[in-house]
């Protein structure tokens, strides 16, 4: 008995939906947007931190590693062990640099010799006329020098100076490309590390390394603290200007982005709310009709009910693809760069569907069967 | 006849008008607030973008930062030249002086302890009161630029004589606290500071200490000078025009020449600055300015995009809900048919009938979408957003169109309807 009057409910609903087809269609499209919308900005909000964050890189370093106080320089293993305390996925780039100060036409000039690649990651905001060095022999010059000694891209020059050893040398170099930053890299000579270890002597030997690593201002300052306890001969240092400020302005990115979700949310399921209202409230001819044959009122919910929970849950599995999708195509166009999957976010957008969904009904629904249905039935 | 037909319609489906008017009404709502939003979130980001400091920095020509770097510095004929304190209003002047949000200007000083080592001392500007020739007037300095800074004690102001602001490492070099004194030797005269503050700038400047400008003047004997001026701009992301700009402004067209003087570039600002300040040159911090540019043009895709998204939304609740009320009223139309109406006056009818209801909801949605942009900005940006009266017309046409289009299936339903079937309660 019990199984036969489920077999009929669930009978009634199916057919009511699929008899009254374009309506239906209606209704679901409405739900469906409501959770496109849903899952995809709630999408967006989890992960713009994540990529705002790596936007906010463009400012170049936000860590920068020194050789502890005791000492004038530090090696390359020690950076190496210092960086692998850093995610790897996080690292956008670490340039170690070697600084001497040299001359060209006996006038001085700093030249610095940095692993280039990564120069060009950590500092994206270099603007290079001209293009980086790529063979051995060339050298990238900043802005000023190249005003003092007039040298253009292609024009050759030398350097003299002392070794490591105290031995004087002199090579010569080709301008690969001239860099203007509007800071104090503007007076230096950029070679590769190679080159500058021909140049000057000293192997492995660091002066500084910048690092630019896409993590939150706290997590920087507790990575550094640990860095400075365990590597010995280095220490890490926030760049506390990029990092705070990335804190600060991130963080209201971010809340703009809520509220902005928040708004769009509400007003959505306002939406569907009173698409679905519509759509209860043409059917009372049908309600009426039910209760003249001896429906309860509860009856009539139950089944009003159950036709949501259908159109809750197809509404919400479509619109948890097509808010993926949209979220993706968000953010290949804005950031360049594809999104994870939050698969809890699909059982969470088809719940809050249906919850809508039904919760849109339930009233108009219950005003609806607690109609005479003589009055209803001859068309008042 | 036509006119009371609408009346009589509207009013006699009061709730039902109601309900299509009040979801009219949230989808303006949506829409006015996020195009207004989205209209000024660049503006507010860049806003918020500039507590990563200065982007122009403006030094006097022939001078160079050789003093940063090799310590090369006064006396050695490369840095001893000024800009004139009484030209810096003048940066408020130039076409994009609404652009500039602050500026201060250093006047490094020598100075050494009693043991004889030199130190860092430089003199700014803190909170500055400056009257415009323009008849405005502006406060600005340190305080507002270096909003980064971790601050023990108390900022200085500018009227402070025996007070000075430490870096953490100066501090520590010299063994200061807050409340402290030292003796700072100048130009052969001896000065005594109390310690008003120690901030951590977590950079080189954290080697220095600050006093008010007019201090330093004093103590170096360099009256109404200053060596240079840190300028706060808000500027447009830069594109090929402004490259070729930033190398040589001489090398554009005359028409290209004033696009370029007329846009917010950061490099058509600097050129503007060297106008107004007597033999100043102006460069670019790329790393802030091409940095902002860059995050900015992020944003702003970031919240088009998703207005998109949430008009899209908003136009399919008003066309379905316009769809479905429509379609319920069959029998009336049938009526109408049955008496002889014309496809077009029914048409007619109930476009006008909507329209009305429609105009009326989006422009209490109007006000509603005011007030959400308003609650956005203040709780985000802690400030008002600029309402645009150009989203009016815009977001009119949108409700109309939708509208429009929501009807035309409705419509087409009603007109393929048979009176005879209707009528009899099918």
């Amino acid at each position: 008995m019990k199984m036969k009057r489920y077999a009929f409910y669930l009978k009634m609903v199916t057919s009511s939906l699929i008899r009254r087809r374009s309506r239906m269609f209606v209704a679901l499209l409405a739900v469906a947007v409501g959770a496109t919308i849903l899952s995809g900005l709630i999408t967006i909000y989890y992960d713009i931190p994540r990529q705002m964050g790596k936007e906010f890189r463009s400012y170049g370093a936000n860590l920068i590693f020194i050789p502890s106080e005791d000492k004038s320089y530090m090696d390359a293993d020690s950076l190496k062990k210092a960086v692998s305390y850093l995610s790897p996925d996080d690292i956008v780039g670490v340039t170690p640099y070697r600084y001497k100060t040299v001359k060209i036409n006996e006038q001085p000039f700093m030249a610095a010799g940095a692993d280039l690649a990564q120069a060009a990651k950590t500092s994206p905001f270099w603007y290079v006329s001209g293009r980086w060095p790529q063979k051995e022999g060339e050298a990238l010059i900043g802005q000023e020098v190249a005003d003092i000694i007039r040298l253009n891209a292609g024009s050759q020059f030398f350097i003299t100076g002392m070794t490591a050893n105290n031995k004087p040398f002199k090579r010569g170099f080709t301008v690969s490309g001239i860099v203007q930053t509007g800071g104090s890299e503007e007076a230096f000579i950029f070679m590769s590390l190679a080159d500058f270890e021909n140049m000057a002597g000293g192997d492995n030997a660091i002066d500084i390394a910048e690092c630019s690593v896409s993590v939150s201002a706290a997590e920087l300052d507790r990575v550094s603290k640990i860095i400075n306890e365990n590597v010995e001969g280095v220490t890490a240092r926030p760049v506390k200007r990029i990092s705070e400020s990335e804190g600060t302005v991130l963080k209201k990115l971010q809340s703009l982005v809520y509220l902005v979700t928040v708004v769009i949310l509400l007003l959505t399921m306002i939406c569907v709310a009173t698409t679905m209202m519509a759509a209860v409230a043409e059917r009372r001819r049908e309600i009426g009709l039910k209760k003249a044959l001896g429906a309860t009122n509860a009856a009539i919910v139950a089944e009003f009910i159950g036709e949501d929970v259908f159109l809750g849950i197809f509404g919400g599995l479509l619109g948890a693809a097509f808010g993926f999708v949209f979220a993706q195509a968000v953010s290949i166009n804005v950031f360049a760069r594809s999104i994870t999957f939050q698969p809890l976010l699909a059982p969470i957008t088809v719940f809050a569907s249906i919850i809508i969904t039904a919760a849109a009904c339930f009233i108009p629904v219950r005003r609806a069967a607690e109609i005479d249905p003589a009055i209803v039935l001859r068309g008042e | 006849m036509f006119f009371r037909m609408v009346k009589g319609a509207l009013l006699r489906q009061k709730a039902k008008m109601a309900m299509i008017a009040f979801t009219v009404a949230l989808g303006a709502s949506l829409a006015t607030a996020m195009i207004n939003v989205m209209l000024d979130a660049g503006d507010k980001v860049n806003r918020e973008l500039k507590t990563y400091g200065a982007n122009i920095n403006v030094i006097p020509k022939g001078a160079s930062l050789l003093n940063d770097i090799y310590g090369v510095g006064e006396g050695s004929g490369v840095s001893d030249k000024y800009l004139k304190e009484s030209e810096l209003g003048n940066i408020k002047t130039i076409f994009w002086a609404f652009n500039i949000v602050d500026f201060a200007p250093y006047l490094e000083t020598p100075a050494k302890l009693k043991n004889g080592s030199a130190i860092n001392l430089a003199g700014t500007w803190f909170s500055h009161h400056l009257e415009l020739p323009t008849g405005e007037s502006l406060d600005t300095g340190m305080i507002s630029m270096k909003k980064w800074w971790d601050v023990q004690g108390q900022w200085l102001s500018d009227g402070d004589t025996d007070e000075l602001m430490a870096g953490t490492a100066f501090a520590r070099q010299n063994n200061l606290k807050i409340g402290d004194r030292i003796d700072i030797i100048s130009v052969n005269k001896t000065y005594s500071f109390k310690v008003k503050g120690i901030f951590n700038s977590g950079s080189q400047e954290d080697l220095r200490a600050y006093v008010p400008l007019a201090k330093a003047q004093e103590m170096s004997g360099r009256n109404g000078l200053v060596s240079r001026v840190e300028v706060s701009a808000l500027t447009t992301p830069d594109n090929e025009l402004s490259r070729r700009a930033a190398q040589n402004p001489n090398s554009l067209s005359i028409k290209e020449w004033e696009t370029w003087y007329c846009t917010a570039y950061v490099s058509a600002i600097c050129y503007q600055i060297d106008e107004v300040m007597t033999d100043s040159v102006s460069k670019p911090i790329r790393q802030v300015a091409q940095s902002e540019g860059a995050i900015l043009e992020k944003t702003e895709l970031l919240m088009l995009l998703i207005t998109i998204l949430s008009l899209a939304g908003a136009a399919l609740g008003i066309s379905n809900l316009v769809t479905a009320s429509v379609m319920e009223r069959s029998s009336e139309i049938g009526l109408l048919k049955a008496m002889g109406a014309y496809d077009i006056h029914i048409s007619l009818l109930v476009l006008t009938e909507i329209a009305i209801t429609g105009m009326i909801g989006a422009a209490a949605g109007y006000f509603a979408g005011i007030g959400f942009a308003q609650i956005i900005g203040r709780s985000v940006f802690d400030s008002a957003i600029n309402i645009k009266p150009a989203v009016i017309p815009l977001v009119a046409f949108l409700v109309f169109v939708v509208i429009i289009a929501g009807s035309i299936p409705a419509i087409r339903f009603l007109l393929a309807l048979k009176p005879a079937e209707v009528l009899h309660g099918r």
